[in-house]
């Protein structure tokens, strides 16, 4: 289903379920269905703010008087949206929203059946080209809500490749990082891919982030499967973890590589290098990694190179820091993604050093004087 | 609860959710590239935090306080940023002030061009329901129709004037200007 589609199908949906809460008899049920039906998409939510706003503009409208009593009507034109909200030809919850949308509109069938045709004419075209991309570019995030219900926070220059099937649901990170919030369904486990790992989920939150070469799987809730593609043995460094519980263990392998999976809990975290053996299992606080996929970057004695780097991958002010020495020093806080002028402000204030504003997008940071090499904070925002 | 009640809490609502939104676009320090869509997508992922049981008793009031507070709490947050570019919506104003009436009255105009759009049927339903303030049952009987009928009409329409009034107010509001 392309963007406009999906756009035409939701602001229909915001209408009707307008019209149907108007009414002051509305149901518990359908409030629920309300709700659910908002919870699918951010471009529910969107479309039900704007046909607020539709609602909004006829209660100002005063020239009733001054309407043409017959007029040609226009043929619709759809902005494009910038959510991607992605839906599978094959998956069982895209018929629900058919059915849905037919409760809604049984009084007339000429109008379901116009429903049905679209999902259908786009069911043909999504097996065209099942693979949806999503990319950010820098200083970009994005929230994306998956046609199952996950949910994915997009970092920024990312790429992932979507396509879901009715037995499995496939994610490619080509790069960058992504937290996944999976929508439990056992019986359709979510994998995602990197160039040389394997994570299967049922339903979990966890990040992936690609460091290089080298890929770091961090679990916030539930447990996942990790599996190196290129490692068949497992490390012996790996004691900490337990072995794949059966649950996880009998899924069906995203590709045909019998090795051997990693479980990681809540709270557990494993880098796999490009090369070589899965790293150990840490215990990490999980809040805290994956910080970054609600726009909070987290640094403990990290060198002010790394987190000026860092800062640049989510802003448009690109920060360059042009003195070595400073350049190594390290600091450790919170910051928020997309205030890198409090990081400066911060940086000022524990360690003399100039900030020098080439323009309106470049800052350029040399260090003042000698100063020790480290610096603590708690919090700066 | 009475639909007179109801209509008096939506109008209230509305108002909570736009009066931030409409501080948040126009004020000097929109973010940049930031409008409604990003409003919607923080809303979603709080509604995604909030119990379902929770939301199901007043979804719309959630829905638009939501709204509201994100909006607020963006204004409050871009306040140094970059200018961002007025949306229609943000001319759709209650209070007069002097330098927005001419806007106003574009506005205006646009919706009127957008009315037009509708069928002739469609156009009556909306009247009867916004100038006169008829209920879907005496619309049904004034026009000789079922209310299902209106509901569906009045769906149409809003689905249509969505569309219309988005791309061309937009484009008047963003290039008629000096």
């Amino acid at each position: 289903m392309d963007a406009r589609e999906r756009r035409v199908i939701a602001a229909e949906g915001a209408a009707e379920w307008w019209v149907r809460l108007q009414d002051p008899k509305v149901s518990t049920s359908e409030r629920e269905q309300f709700v659910d039906w908002l919870r699918e998409s951010p471009v529910h939510v969107a479309e039900m703010l704007r046909v607020a706003q539709v609602h909004e503009a006829l209660t100002d409208f005063r020239g009733w008087s001054k309407l043409p009593v017959s007029a040609e009507p226009r043929a619709p034109e759809i902005s494009d949206d910038t959510v991607i909200a992605l839906r599978s030809p094959t998956q069982p919850e895209a018929p629900r929203t058919t059915k849905t949308a037919l409760l809604g509109w049984r009084v007339s069938l000429v109008a379901a059946a116009a429903i049905v045709a679209v999902v259908f004419s786009t069911t043909l075209f999504r097996q065209w080209r099942s693979w949806q991309t999503i990319e950010t570019e820098r200083g970009e995030r994005r929230e994306v809500s998956l046609g199952d219900g996950s949910v994915l926070q997009v970092g920024p220059e990312t790429r992932l490749r979507v396509r879901f099937t009715d037995r499995q649901r496939n994610v490619y990170l080509d790069r960058g990082a992504t937290l996944f919030r999976v929508a439990k369904n056992p019986r359709r486990p979510f994998v995602v891919e990197t160039n040389h790992t394997l994570v299967r989920a049922v339903g979990t939150a966890f990040g992936v982030e690609q460091r290089g070469q080298e890929v770091v799987v961090t679990v916030a809730e539930g447990k996942v499967a990790v599996q190196d593609e290129e490692t068949v043995a497992p490390a012996p460094s790996r004691a900490t973890a337990s072995r794949a519980s059966p649950e996880i263990a009998d899924l069906p392998r995203a590709s045909g590589t019998p090795a051997e999976s990693l479980i990681l809990t809540a709270g557990q975290q494993v880098a796999v290098p490009g090369t070589g053996r899965m790293g150990a299992v840490r215990k990490v606080d999980s809040e805290r990694e994956l910080a970054w996929a609600s726009g909070r970057l987290v640094f403990e004695h990290t060198s002010i190179d790394e987190v000026v780097q860092t800062f640049n991958r989510y802003n448009r002010l690109q920060l360059t820091v042009v003195d070595r020495v400073l350049g190594h020093r390290e600091i450790s806080g919170v910051f928020d993604a997309s205030d890198p002028e409090s990081f400066l402000a911060f940086l000022t204030s524990v360690t003399p050093v100039r900030v020098i504003r080439l323009n309106a997008g470049t800052v350029e940071l040399m260090g003042a004087d000698n100063t020790p090499e480290s610096m603590t904070t708690d919090v700066a925002r | 609860m009475s639909s007179a009640e109801t209509q008096r809490r939506l109008a209230s609502w509305f108002r909570q959710w736009r009066s931030p939104l409409r501080k948040y676009l126009t004020g000097h320090g929109g973010l940049q590239g930031a409008d409604l869509e990003d409003v919607a997508q923080e809303v979603f992922l709080r509604l995604l935090r909030y119990e379902r049981a929770e939301l199901v008793e007043h979804p719309q009031a959630y829905l638009y306080k939501m709204a509201a507070n994100v909006a607020a709490e963006w204004a409050i947050r871009a306040r140094s940023r970059l200018p961002h570019e007025a949306k229609w919506l943000t001319h759709l104003t209650t209070e007069s002030r002097p330098d927005q009436d001419a806007e106003r009255v574009e506005v205006q105009e646009q919706v009127g061009l957008a009315l037009s759009g509708l069928s002739e049927r469609q156009r009556e339903i909306v009247r009867l329901h916004f100038a006169e303030g008829l209920g879907y049952a005496e619309i049904a009987l004034r026009t000789g129709s079922t209310q299902r009928a209106v509901k569906r009409q009045l769906i149409r329409s809003y689905a249509k004037l969505r569309v219309t009034l988005d791309s061309e107010l937009v484009g008047v509001l963003q290039h008629g200007r000096p």
